[in-house]
């Protein structure tokens, strides 16, 4: 027995006919001692199955491959091309609950190649030349979190420079304990500059802005 | 941990159709399926995940045909339902409304939506205290979303300000989680539902009355909350790792009143029995009309304002 019911993979499937075009990678690192690992392979392979566009591989955390995306933690689940997307937009921590939406969407912006911002949030992404990496403290039950992980996946997906890091607070408390994560989501910059809440973009990228200038 | 899906809905193309619904909560997702299912092409937008602020109530006890049900729940079934009917594209904020014409044209986020008719179901936000300590310590333990933050306290003490439906549930959440937590309530007696007056004793709550809040005491994170105690005027303090807020709802009518939608002196929008607002083609429904802030009443509005919508956009073709 699977985890998605059959009801949403038969909505997922009709979504990714729809959007899907190049091929996605969905590269799940798993680890011992790790609780949720197999329940993240479980539901990546489930997904992937869904459509021919997504490929679905399992890795060691200690792996080569994980070196390559930059992942250290396990269960990490990356979406990329294998190529310029690189390890860059990535959830640690189950995406499970309301993040599950963003991983459906972060796979459809991928096989894309893009993402929607306003022309204003573009411009300014482009002067972005140094890497920023913005890190998303979520719960699974949180509402508001989805919008915080897809907004630093979307900058992530429109600007090489750009990583985006959703953590789940709850599986990595030493984590989240080191940011003083109390509300979700809590968005970490760079490891310096710090918000919390679910902002448009417009504010949003004033946060990164102000990050990648600290940067400098 | 439970691992629960929710789906996605992303809209991306801009178009033209019969009536906006601005949204997706329950009086949205239900003005949704009624509007298509009389014959209007409709999209629902909402500038976060379709639910609204039911997604927030941990549990619900009083929608008809569920005896309990947890918010985030019903609000996947609601979604899944208005799906099958109903285009939602969610994470796209409107920014903007203008006039053209007979038209209005909707600019959200993700594209322009032109539209004959717009349903306002635009719902509620959290009210602040204004207490000191509150803005300085928000996310250092003052929080108001216990779904999503309840977590963090499991094992501690927390304080729930405001003793209503909203806080007497949220205590109840805290406390099957593993959170100790009291409730702070203004009035002199309890404020919620005689059903939630009967868990909290069960459970052991604590529920003090008739105690105005002052401040929220703290340096790095909470540490204690101050009240008055309104019988005495004693000043009393509780010590206390989080602050959670209940104490009622703003409505989000800023879009709604830019194009002369008319509200009331707290900002409800002022609508009449079958949910018109003074501008024609422009109704309202939910919570954002203030008349209960009840799932089923704002689902209920949903349904009148759609099928209203019908009524106006035929007859005006007539």
């Amino acid at each position: 027995m699977g985890y998605i019911g059959d009801k949403d993979k038969e909505y997922l499937k009709g979504e990714f006919d729809k959007y899907l075009k190049e091929k996605v990678l969905l590269l799940v690192f798993t680890g011992p001692n790790c609780q949720y690992c197999n329940v993240a392979t479980a539901i990546a392979q489930e997904v992937a199955e869904l459509h021919d566009a997504i490929e679905f591989h399992e890795y060691p955390v200690d792996s080569e491959e994980a070196k390559k995306y930059g992942v250290e933690h396990a269960p990490t689940v990356v979406i990329t091309d294998g190529d310029k997307f690189g390890g860059r937009i990535r959830y640690v921590g189950l995406p499970s609950g309301y993040e599950f939406s963003s991983m459906i969407e972060d796979i459809i912006d991928v096989s894309r190649r893009t993402a929607e911002v306003s022309e204003e949030v573009r411009a300014q992404l482009e002067q972005i030349d140094k890497p920023v990496r913005i890190q998303v403290f979520v719960t699974p039950t949180c509402p508001y979190c989805p919008r915080a992980v897809r907004t630093a996946h979307r900058f992530a997906i429109l600007n090489e420079n750009i990583t985006g890091e959703m953590i789940e607070a709850i599986e990595f408390p030493e984590w989240a304990n080191k940011w003083n994560v109390m509300s979700v989501p809590h968005i970490v910059i760079n490891e310096d500059v710090q918000f919390i809440g679910a902002y448009p973009d417009e504010q949003y990228i004033q946060y990164v802005i102000e990050a990648w200038k600290k940067a400098q | 941990m439970e691992v629960g899906f929710v789906l996605p809905s992303a809209s991306r193309e801009s178009r033209e159709v019969d009536v906006v619904i601005i949204g997706a909560g329950p009086a949205g997702l239900s003005a949704g399926i009624y509007a298509i299912r009389a014959g209007l092409s409709a999209i629902i937008v909402d500038k976060g995940n379709a639910g609204g602020l039911a997604e927030e109530a941990p549990f619900v006890e009083n929608y008809l045909g569920f005896e309990g049900i947890k918010g985030e729940e019903l609000a996947k079934l609601f979604k899944e339902h208005a799906m099958k009917y109903v285009e939602i594209s969610e994470r796209n904020e409107v920014r903007d409304i203008v006039r053209e014409g007979d038209r209005f044209l909707v600019k959200a986020e993700k594209g322009e939506y032109r539209a004959k008719a717009i349903i306002f179901a635009t719902g509620t936000t959290h009210r602040k205290l204004n207490v000191p300590g509150e803005n300085e310590l928000f996310g250092k333990g003052v929080s108001y979303c216990v779904t999503c933050d309840g977590y963090f306290f499991r094992g501690k003490k927390v304080a729930v300000i405001g003793g209503g439906n909203s806080g007497a549930i949220a205590a109840i959440y805290l406390k099957d989680i593993g959170v100790e937590p009291v409730v702070i309530e203004y009035m002199p007696k309890y404020m919620c539902e005689k059903a939630y007056v009967d868990i909290i004793n069960e459970k052991g709550i604590e529920y003090i009355t008739n105690a105005m809040v002052t401040e929220i005491k703290g340096s790095d994170k909470v540490e204690a909350v101050v009240y008055k105690d309104r019988d005495t005027g004693e000043t009393k303090e509780i010590k206390v790792d989080g602050v959670f807020i209940y104490v009622g709802l703003i409505p989000m009518s800023d879009l709604a009143k830019k194009i002369g939608v008319e509200t009331d002196k707290r900002g409800y929008i002022k609508v009449s029995p079958k949910m018109r607002t003074n501008v024609p083609m422009v109704y309202a429904a939910g919570d954002v009309t203030g008349v209960a802030g009840q799932i089923i009443i704002a689902a209920g509005q949903g349904a009148m304002a759609a099928l209203t919508a019908y009524e106006d956009l035929m007859l005006r073709q007539a």
